[in-house]
């Protein structure tokens, strides 16, 4: 019997593999990391060095982690479709909506860090259950090329850009609508037109102003700065979360100034949290602790022009980042009702607006 | 009709054909016979015109058309596997060469309906695709198909080497019925001897690119002109020169020289049987004793095969019902030495 | 037939591979699609037309069908106009230096899909070499030229003739030469003969690749992707979209659909005409094609120029390609190409830094693991379903062509919602964002391929040693180990081989199903073509492509140039050749073929 037997393996040693994998790897996976240690951080703030960075300074700290970047959007969807098989142990940089949105869907355990007193706690997670707190926060504002353009000449406001003819066709309109940054410039719009009983909660109004929006701009090429545009002449305006402005400033040697509306703009709140299900909750938690710690959001705000949450961490920060953050008022804007429709608002803008 | 003049033709430095000079006459079949390499479908394609000759000149009806594209050259020609364009129907396939030439439309369905009712195929399987055809409506749509061009000439090569044996029978005598009636001057390829000794009035023995002899099919067959027509040809047996010396015994005056290569084809030679008719002895023939060694049986006749002076000689007795001839028995053969073909001896 | 269905069951190992193999059929070939269906219109297990009206109501998505549409007419018109072109210069036309221009056509092989796109976008982009090289005379011209429907089309044209090198190339080759003469003593000129009769027995065989080219241009995913900029979108890249948004993935799940639907039509078309119009040659012995030359003399000057203009379309991003994987940095962001710019540096940083090495790797492991599954798993069960023809078995071979009638995009969205969530098909376990998903994925697109080719295999393998063995004592299964396999292994072997070459580049299934940390080849190459990418990350694009071309060269020799020399041996023959680097944007990794590929096989030939 034993050829037969031989035989019998060979035929179906090929289709079992499938399933042994399926195994082995969870298994080996987890094996791996908790004897590397390896931590997997999901993060749509990696870009201009953030992620090397951050990186090299946690491995000096001894945490050995991997730097998975993806569009705010793009990563709250990938934590939600792999919320069952989570690959990821800790997220950070998206903002409050799409931490509301990843708790909403369970992805997120709740954890207290140790710094979680030097930051404004109504700035988190508003649940009891605290799952994210906050990093850093900075404004998405309406930035213009202050060498072609000034002050005076800037427009006061978004809806300028496509109801002025002298800038339709002069700023850039986003392309995707998978960038977090995106979302809150969309969300910050249509939160003026509220309308119950419109679409998704929008006036008829509100969603003529998108299409606009739209209609009128220049469309954003893919990984092509918006500052190297403005030094090629392509554009003059366009959206940009503000700590990312002094860098490329420098990178593309331009200077910009910011639009300041009556109304305020959007603040991305941008939060850190464990991913739930991570088999190294101990050490996600730790990385936590140190990567929100004073010290390390002190050196990230020098590095990389960011507005800290923590207490402490702000007197390290940049005067000249404090101050251009100074000019800008907040918008009021209702985080709930916009965390429940902005998929819908996403969808509907895709499909609809988006040529 | 046509002709040859020292035609020579070379490929890449192989000389597939020597010197090559032929005429056939109008209204002839005439095949070209050889073993396959021998140079005959070279021949027959230097006539239609895919092979340019290095040397020599081809005439048709008395123009020299060595130059002349095969398409001017006014021959039809039927090709091994007939050719047929399997994408047109039947009728689009006889009409191709009529459209080619622009011929009107209403002349064109006259023509080819006419051809199509001499070589009687009907108005259904006109219309039908050629793949839906048998094998022997195959060969008369590829006749049709040159004759309705009006050629001077008919070119065939090999159109029935591909059929199974039955049908190659059955279509031997369709092909030879066609010609006649169209009275056609038709060149004829072939490797099947049968098939050239039942259709041609004159045939060409091929062999290495040359012409071994040029004959009737009776000429080629009772008086083979070379050692190599002898045996391509027919069935011989070879003769032993005590044998040749034995005849000469028994034949004063008689030509025969041992010395030479001699065979003798296996129908001449006669069994000389007690009891029989006696008045085959009066014809010169001589009998000769020898011993049967084997027996082939072939149903209508069996094929003796009898050892004397050294030479098995061949012989064929038909099964009448009459005769029981044992192994090892001794026999007396008869052969008339004027039947003897002789050649001469190259070892 | 039922007997033989009973006879079958009666056999333990027989029982297991079923088992097994209905199993398969039923988790990864059914229930995906079937739940991609019910997600689409069942959502929360009643009728919802949500989907449908979300897409009609968009004008974008409309937009992206019909540029889709466009895209697949289009490309089967230039596809069969370059395809044929190139057929009649390499194998009819008698052309000075045809294999030359052979080998040129033929580098689709082993250079296409993402590499190929991402190549030209290096080339002829807005940041192009060729295009700098050209600003530099024409400050004015638009940098982003070669961008939109036409890029996209040009790509794919020169991309996917492949199919007509194979197939038309193979049909050609069989024309009878008796009836190019005969037309030719009939009267007909070259070009009647050409028109009237060469190409009409061709019409099957350019029937379906045309069907070939439309599909490849309907299910179009890199190309767009890559060239296609903000103007020319199309279906399956809205489909990515949508696909990773968990609340849109009904969209992404229905243009799918569509996709599948029209995949499916295009297809049944296709055996349609290939059943009714076949032209079975009548000859029994067919003449070889002797080359015709062009005896008008500014037509064959015509013709030779187009055919050399075309092989240096073939050649020429190639060869930039290959040159420029010789050159540092400074030479690429600026285009130059000079000797002493030449330097290693970019093959030294691939095969020395991990991170560049990484997809390489990762690549090559799925692509052999793949290769080796689908093969090793099929070898049995091809066997029982030749032995046991009947309703069953051949119930299973239907399904099993599954994979080859729907587009990979749907494949891998079907995967992607059912295995997201634990599910007793697969033991509760979840597949999403594991390692193993691309894998199944890359093992159920080969399984169609693999199939046929181990089916023709087997039954070319002379019946009478079975029997032989049999008579002398033989078991079925040491039959099967001991005579049947090792005769069938070199074919095996070979389709292992070409399954391996073909998802070594994949792009299309992966950019669905890839493991974050995991990421394949064909990813890392289109990330590389996003504007952003650094110089070095050119490089090292460069590099992979000449990489992956030795690769993939080295294994189509192993395949076509051994088995040309051991043609003799009958075991070794029925592998047809396999467009290898994919297309531009296949509707499914594997490209079904034609049934004139050789005689055995009456249907396509994956």
């Amino acid at each position: 019997m034993r050829k037969p037997l031989s035989a019998v393996t060979l035929a179906i040693s090929a289709a079992f593999l499938l399933t042994s994998c399926g195994q082995g790897d969870t298994a080996a996976e987890g094996d791996g990391s908790a004897e590397a240690g390896t931590l997997v951080v999901y993060t749509n703030s990696n870009s201009e060095g953030r992620g090397e960075w951050l990186q090299a300074e946690a491995a000096e700290a001894g945490f050995d982690i991997e730097i998975v970047g993806a569009g705010g959007a793009d990563a709250t969807n990938k934590l939600i479709a792999e919320k069952n098989n989570p690959i990821a142990d800790v997220v950070y940089g998206l903002n409050n909506v799409y931490y509301e949105q990843l708790k909403k869907e369970d992805v997120l355990e709740p954890y207290t860090p140790e710094w979680s007193g030097e930051v404004d706690e109504s700035l988190a997670d508003p649940a009891e259950d605290k799952a994210y707190w906050p990093l850093v926060q900075q404004a998405i504002v309406l930035a213009y090329n202050a060498d072609t353009m000034s002050a005076d000449e800037a427009p006061k406001d978004w809806p300028e850009l496509w109801t002025e003819d002298e800038y339709k066709d002069r700023y850039e309109r986003v392309t995707g609508m998978g960038a977090a940054t995106t979302q809150l410039v969309m969300a910050g719009i249509l939160s003026r037109h509220r309308d119950d009983s419109g679409e998704l909660g929008v006036s008829e109004e509100g969603w003529s102003q998108i299409e606009q929006y739209f209609n009128n701009g220049v469309p954003a090429v893919k990984d092509l700065d918006l500052f190297a545009r403005f030094a090629e002449g392509e554009v003059d305006l366009g959206q940009m979360p503000s700590s990312s402005i002094p860098g490329r400033e420098e990178a593309y040697d331009v200077t910009s100034g910011a639009v300041a509306p009556e109304i305020g703009v959007p603040y991305a709140i941008e939060q850190v949290a464990v991913v739930k299900g991570t088999d190294q909750q101990e050490q996600a938690q730790e990385f936590i602790d140190w990567f929100g710690s004073a010290e390390v959001q002190g050196a990230w705000a020098q590095e990389f022009n960011s507005l800290p949450v923590n207490e402490s961490a702000l007197e390290q920060a940049k005067p000249e980042v404090i101050e251009f953050d100074e000019q800008f008022t907040h918008q009021d804007i209702d985080w709930t009702f916009v965390e429940e429709n902005l998929a819908g608002w996403v969808e509907k803008i895709e499909l609809e607006y988006m040529q | 009709m046509i002709r040859f003049d020292s035609i020579r033709v070379t490929f890449d430095g192989f000389t597939a054909i020597h010197n090559l000079d032929l005429h056939v006459e109008p209204g002839e079949f005439f095949t070209l016979l050889g073993p396959s390499g021998c140079g005959k479908t070279t021949a027959l394609r230097t006539l239609a015109g895919f092979v340019d000759p290095s040397a020599g000149d081809v005439f048709v009806d008395g123009r020299r058309v060595t130059t002349v594209p095969s398409d001017k050259r006014e021959v039809g020609m039927v090709f091994q596997n007939y050719a047929l364009f399997p994408s047109m129907s039947v009728w689009e396939n006889i009409a191709f060469g009529l459209k080619v030439r622009r011929t009107s439309g209403a002349e064109r369905d006259r023509l080819v309906e006419d051809m199509a009712a001499r070589v009687e195929l009907s108005g259904d399987q006109l219309h039908k695709k050629v793949s839906e055809l048998s094998g022997g409506q195959q060969q008369r749509v590829a006749i049709a198909r040159a004759l309705v061009l009006k050629p001077k000439i008919l070119l065939l090569d090999e159109p029935l080497s591909n059929l199974d044996a039955k049908l190659r029978h059955q279509l031997r005598g369709e092909l030879k019925a066609l010609q006649s009636d169209f009275g056609i001057t038709t060149v004829y390829v072939t490797h099947d001897q049968d098939e050239a000794l039942t259709m041609s009035d004159r045939i060409a023995v091929f062999n290495k690119g040359e012409v071994e002899q040029i004959g009737t099919p009776q000429e080629i067959y009772d008086a083979s002109a070379s050692e190599f027509v002898c045996n391509f040809i027919g069935d011989s047996s070879s003769l032993t020169p005590a044998l040749i010396h034995r005849l000469n015994e028994s034949t004063p005056g008689s030509p025969l020289d041992p010395a030479r290569l001699s065979y003798l084809r296996v129908e001449k030679a006669a069994l000389d049987l007690p009891g029989r008719d006696s008045h085959m002895h009066d014809d010169g023939s001589v009998s000769v004793s020898g011993r049967i060694t084997a027996r082939n049986y072939h149903g209508q006749h069996s094929r003796y095969t009898v050892r004397m002076h050294d030479a098995d000689v061949k012989v064929l007795v038909k099964e009448d019902g009459r005769h029981g001839l044992t192994l090892g028995e001794e026999v007396r053969v008869r052969i008339n030495p004027a039947h003897v073909l002789q050649y001469a001896g190259t070892a | 037939m039922t007997g033989s269905t009973r006879r079958m069951l009666r056999s333990p190992a027989v029982i297991i591979t079923m088992t097994v193999l209905v199993w398969f059929i039923a988790a990864f070939l059914l229930w995906p699609n079937a739940n991609l269906l019910i997600q689409t219109f069942f959502p929360d297990g009643q009728f919802s037309g949500r989907a449908v009206e979300k897409l009609l109501s968009s004008e974008r998505a409309m937009t992206s069908l019909a540029n889709s549409f466009l895209l697949a007419v289009a490309l089967a018109i230039t596809v069969n106009a370059v395809g044929i072109f190139i057929v009649l210069v390499t194998e009819y036309f008698h052309i000075r230096g045809a294999r030359v221009l052979w080998l040129g056509y033929a580098t689709t092989f082993i250079y296409g899909g993402i590499v190929l796109a991402a190549g030209y976008k290096f080339i002829y982009g807005a940041d192009g070499i060729v295009t700098k090289f050209l600003a530099g005379f024409f400050p004015d011209m638009d940098r982003s030229w070669f961008e939109g429907f036409f890029a996209v089309l040009a790509v794919m044209t020169f991309a996917t003739t492949t199919n007509h090198m194979l197939f038309l190339g193979s049909a050609i080759r069989n024309v009878d030469y008796q009836t190019v003469e005969a037309a030719r003593n009939l009267g007909a000129s070259p070009w009647t003969i050409l028109r009237r009769v060469v190409l009409p027995t061709l019409k099957p065989t350019i029937f379906a690749v045309t069907i070939l080219s439309f599909l490849t241009g309907l299910g179009a995913l890199s190309a767009p992707q890559v060239l296609g900029g903000q103007d020319f979108e199309t279906i399956t890249p809205m489909i990515l979209t949508f696909a990773n948004s968990t609340t849109s993935r009904d969209l992404a799940a229905l243009l799918a659909l569509v996709l599948g639907v029209a995949t499916i039509a295009m297809l049944s078309v296709m055996t349609r005409l290939e059943r009714g119009g076949t032209y079975h040659s009548v000859a029994k012995v067919a003449a070889p094609l002797q080359k015709q030359p062009i005896g008008h003399r500014g037509a064959n000057i015509a013709v030779h120029v187009a055919a050399y203009l075309l092989f240096l379309i073939y050649v020429f991003p190639l060869a930039l390609v290959v040159l420029y994987s010789f050159m540092d940095s400074a030479a690429i962001s600026t285009g130059v190409l000079t000797l002493d710019r030449f330097t290693l540096d970019n093959y030294v940083r691939v095969l020395s830094q991990q991170s560049a090495l990484k997809p390489f790797i990762v690549s090559i492991v799925y692509s052999a693991l793949a290769a080796i599954i689908s093969v090793g798993g099929l070898l049995f069960v091809t066997r029982l379903m030749l032995k046991y023809r009947g309703w069953l078995m051949s119930g299973l071979e239907y399904l099993l062509h599954i994979p080859w009638i729907l587009p990979a995009a749907m494949i891998a969205l079907g995967l992607l919602i059912t295995y997201d969530r634990p599910n007793p098909l697969v033991g509760g376990f979840v597949l999403s964002g594991t390692v193993v998903i691309l894998l199944i994925a890359f093992v159920i697109v080969k399984v169609p391929f693999t199939l046929r080719m181990l089916k023709a295999a087997f039954s070319s393998v002379n019946g009478s040693m079975e029997e032989a063995a049999a008579i002398m004592g033989a078991g079925t299964l040491y039959t099967f180990r001991r005579i049947l396999l090792p005769a069938v292994l070199p074919a095996a072997a070979a389709v292992a081989a070409l399954n391996f070459n073909n998802l070594l580049d994949d792009y299309d299934t992966a950019v669905f199903l890839a493991h974050p940390l995991y990421q394949p080849l064909g990813l890392q190459i289109k990330a590389n073509t996003d504007g952003g990418a650094s110089v070095e990350a050119i490089g090292n694009t460069f590099v992979y492509t000449v990489l992956l071309m030795l690769v993939m060269g080295t294994v189509m020799y192993l395949v076509y140039g051994r088995l040309n020399r051991t043609r003799r041996s009958p075991r070794a023959r029925r592998v047809p050749l396999q467009p290898v680097g994919g297309s531009a944007g296949t509707p499914n990794t594997d490209m079904p073929g034609t049934a004139t590929v050789d005689g055995t096989s009456s249907a396509r030939v994956p």
